[in-house]
């Protein structure tokens, strides 16, 4: 009770909070830039400019989804004028050449696009980085060539015209159906991009952008995010391309080679990578400048883009919008040293009347364990057994194999021989997310830290995988974090409290096992103590199993149930603290006080 | 039948071993940085352009004293290139900047190639007159392409593992902080490297001219065939690239002879997912320690 006192205390108490992140702010804004663009010029009768911001308008919203996939997903696609060009020349083709309805055409134009995406995402289960770069790139460059080439499928380089005059009548203050539609759509690309990056999916894939490893420590699979983004992009962006068609009335090779792939990239570069409004003014820039306001030297437009977009990466990496959002956010900076993050008194609500004890069942068993890496034998033969409940810590000299032996345990490498079991049940060959599924959460030894997150979310990410039910008062614990953190930023913690966040990731996720790499490494003497506590309590009031891979070894000595020493890959010594101490194969380390 | 197999496997290797020195230039670039300079591509064909205006139809002793200044020009542009690239990684978090410099850069050069030279593809006149395989006529420039390309790879071995800057710009690939820490001058060795990549890719541009589209639209069909190259010896790996280029030579030339000209970049396309689906690291790569 006293808890929630405090926290509202200190609500009242404080400023009203800067918002964290001005995505909501942006869409509304975006809106309405688009509902001007697209609208005015129907109202005031120019149709040069009704048609201009049409085209510009599809455009916008295929920049939409590039930047959801360029950002949210971290895959870099040269390649999504061919998914935009699939949509409309698909529909086209059986439209315009067989006589389908217009909505058939454009289901199966839709299909295209995204079996097209479907192309970019198998590799992406694969592989990622610039990979994928290259194939999309190449996909851009070889679309228009088959376009030629399969002349008599596409009509080659003639091109095919369409015509459905029913889409451009007006219908009242001087609006076409298709004016509508074009200037709706990328509005709701904007909510579909808000909604996901809100959404437990749009969380997972921005950590498996960042970090791949942190990612699969949730639970996550990075090939299968990859894989969804792609097939997400694709859709809106046939979509796209099914506009275009009426829009344009006519399809050809020429306008669906590399450089409308380039235009979506770099609209989102120069507009501000990952912000909302990013593809919006990167469209007018890129788009509108070279293609309108400097008609006369169409043919410098693909130079203007470059310098654009090479001067935006060196000068401005944030693009425009993201210089202006930067500055917005520095402006609300303050940073709330000692009371930014801590967990005491949120743990407070967790603490039960019981006390745990560790008990006679196996969480953790390792037989003859064996890592290699080349010709180096980073884990060798190693046998271990983790009890349920314990805090078991694992010590030793740098490169003697804990790290390895941890990276094993979380799925992350693979033993080359040997097997482990986890609570019963065979781990050896299990990737990294089935393991985090199983209750196994664990630390890095540089904490992971999403800086494009709040605070709140930083410690989201650790509910949105959770695999069971949770408890009341776990929920109540995440409503009271949420009230506290929702609006900081994670960037200014030091680097106590991110340690802090991490673990705090692990008690959400509610992981049964927790394994920790290094970490007091670079904590203060007090936040070492505070560290102590922390373990404890996870231990002995929550009945998690720990596994402490440390070399303070003062803190290791002082909560430890169990002390491992492994020494060049083998474990020289286990067994309960006071009988380690006094082991003769580890009594090297204690040279100078007990640290190692 | 034997004729045209001749055909196909001598210009297959010999188209394939440009595709290798691209391959082996990036390798240089990516071991020192950790970057693969999606402008490689145009920088051949700035070096077939070097060709065609410092010694196109020229004798053999100009344009053998004109082939190391086409190297060193592009040498110096690739340098500079590299500088620019390496800028903003000096203080930012997010370190994948180069993706979009280094392809915005390919498309400033393939724009200013053509605004200034127009959309033609230019006719290098070869020094080296052609020969005859099994009696086909075979450019002589297709026996320089093969001849670079052995060139550079033993050129690179020796300096790699034999030269001073050799062996620091080895240990650049192995870590970073460890090189920075045993205090050799990082940044300078990132930009030799780009440059190192310049000077291959500039010779092998100035040597192969009469043999390749030498236009401002060719640079980004150059550079992707290379990365097939690279991606299917393993990224990293010049022995790699001695398979990897001249596979997906022949593959080209292969698919243009039995289906069509046209479709010998879908055939690299489906090549590259074909290898990244079954073997990631390529033929020569090696799965390194993962870092956590």
């Amino acid at each position: 009770m006293a808890v929630s006192d405090t926290v509202a205390a200190s609500d009242a108490g404080a400023p009203r909070k800067q918002r964290f992140s001005s995505d909501l702010p942006q869409v509304w804004i975006g809106m309405a830039l688009i509902a001007v663009t697209g609208f005015l010029p129907s109202f005031l009768g120019n149709s040069y400019w009704v048609h201009t911001f049409q085209l510009v308008n599809i455009y916008i919203a295929a920049a939409i989804f590039q930047n959801f996939l360029f950002v949210d997903a971290g895959q870099k696609s040269f390649g999504q004028g061919v998914i935009l060009g699939l949509g409309a020349y698909v529909t086209a083709i059986f439209f315009g050449l067989h006589d389908y309805s217009f909505a058939m055409a454009a289901a199966i134009g839709l299909g295209a696009a995204a079996l097209g995406g479907l192309l970019f995402a198998l590799p992406a289960l694969r592989v990622q980085y610039f990979h994928l770069g290259f194939v999309t790139l190449s996909a851009a460059i070889v679309f228009p060539q088959l376009l030629m080439t399969l002349d008599r499928w596409t009509n080659g380089i003639n091109g095919i015209s369409v015509e459905m005059p029913e889409l451009h009548h007006e219908i009242g203050l001087g609006l076409s159906p298709l004016t509508i539609l074009v200037a709706v759509y990328p509005m709701l690309a904007l909510w579909v991009h808000y909604f996901i990056r809100r959404s437990r999916l749009g969380r997972q894939m921005r950590v498996a952008a960042i970090s791949p490893e942190g990612a699969r420590s949730l639970g996550i699979k990075p090939g299968l995010m990859r894989f969804t983004a792609f097939v997400i992009a694709a859709i809106g962006t046939g979509i796209c391309g099914i506009l275009y068609l009426p829009t344009v009335a006519f399809v050809s090779p020429q306008g669906f080679n590399v450089e409308l792939s380039f235009v979506f990239f770099f609209a989102v570069v120069v507009g501000g990578r990952g912000q909302m409004l990013g593809p919006i003014i990167g469209i007018w820039i890129v788009f509108i400048l070279p293609n309108i306001a400097l008609a006369g030297f169409v043919e410098y437009r693909l130079l203007i883009y470059g310098f654009l977009t090479l001067v935006t990466v060196i000068l401005f990496p944030d693009g425009v919008v993201g210089t202006i959002e930067r500055w917005r956010a520095r402006r609300g900076v303050a940073g709330r040293g000692e009371q930014a993050f801590r967990v005491d008194a949120f743990l407070d609500r967790l603490k039960g009347d019981r006390v745990a004890e560790p008990s006679g069942n196996v969480a953790i068993e390792v037989r003859g364990g064996t890592k290699k890496f080349g010709e180096v034998i980073a884990v060798n033969e190693v046998d271990l057994t983790v009890r349920e409940g314990e805090i078991h810590g694992l010590i030793g000299a740098n490169g003697s194999g804990k790290t390895s032996l941890l990276n094993v345990l979380s799925g992350l490498s693979r033993l080359d021989s040997g097997s482990f079991v986890i609570n019963g049940r065979e781990a050896t060959r299990l990737a990294a997310d089935r393991i985090a599924n199983m209750g196994v959460g664990r630390t890095f030894q540089t904490p992971r830290i999403y800086p494009q997150f709040s605070l709140w979310e930083n410690l989201k990410v650790g509910m949105d995988a959770r695999t069971g039910d949770t408890g009341s008062d776990m929920d109540a614990l995440a409503r009271a974090l949420e009230q506290e953190f929702s609006e900081d930023s994670a960037e200014l913690l030091s680097h106590g409290q991110r340690r802090l966040v991490e673990v705090m990731r692990t008690v959400l996720k509610e992981a049964s096992i927790i394994l920790f790499d290094e970490p007091a490494a670079g904590l203060s003497q007090s936040e070492r103590a505070n560290f102590s506590r922390l373990v404890r309590f996870l231990s002995r009031q929550m009945g998690k199993t720990v596994i402490l891979v440390e070399h303070d070894l003062d803190l290791v000595w002082g909560i430890a149930d169990t002390i491992t020493v492994m020494e060049q890959g083998r474990i020289v010594a286990s067994g309960n603290p006071e009988a380690v101490a006094e082991d003769p194969a580890v009594q090297h380390m204690f040279i100078g006080g007990r640290r190692a | 039948m034997l004729l045209e197999i001749t055909v196909i496997v001598v210009r297959g290797i010999a188209i394939g071993s440009i595709f290798a020195m691209i391959a082996m230039s990036f390798n240089i670039v990516h071991g020192a940085t950790g970057i693969l300079n999606f402008a490689q591509g145009n920088m051949l064909v700035l070096g077939g352009f070097a060709a065609y205006f410092l010694a196109n139809a020229a004798g053999l002793g100009w344009w053998l004293l004109m082939l190391p200044v086409a190297g060193i020009l592009i040498a110096i542009l690739v340098a500079f290139q590299g500088w620019v690239t390496l800028l903003p990684l000096r203080s930012s978090v997010e370190q994948d900047s180069w993706i979009i410099s280094t392809v915005s850069v390919s498309v400033i050069l393939g724009a200013a190639v053509l605004v200034t030279q127009g959309p033609f593809t230019y006719t290098v006149q070869g020094v080296v007159p052609s020969f005859r395989i099994l009696g086909v006529r075979t450019p002589g420039a297709y026996a320089l392409a093969i001849g670079c390309m052995l060139f550079w790879f033993f050129a690179m071995r020796i300096f790699l593992r034999k030269t001073f800057l050799g062996l620091a710009i080895s240990a650049l690939r192995q870590d970073f902080d460890a090189a920075r820490a045993a205090g050799l001058p990082v940044r300078r060795l990132q930009i030799v490297a780009f440059a190192i990549s310049g000077l291959m890719i500039g010779t092998a541009g100035f040597l192969v001219a009469p043999v390749i589209s030498v236009s401002s639209d060719a640079g980004l069909r150059y550079v992707l065939n290379g990365f097939v190259a690279a991606v299917v010896g393993g990224i990293g790996s010049n022995l790699g690239t001695l398979i990897g280029g001249p596979l997906v030579g022949v593959v080209g030339m292969l698919t243009a002879y039995k289906i069509g000209g046209a479709y010998q970049d879908l055939a690299s396309l489906l090549l590259l997912i074909a290898i990244l689906m079954l073997r990631p690291q390529g033929l020569f790569g090696r799965s390194s320690a993962r870092r956590v």
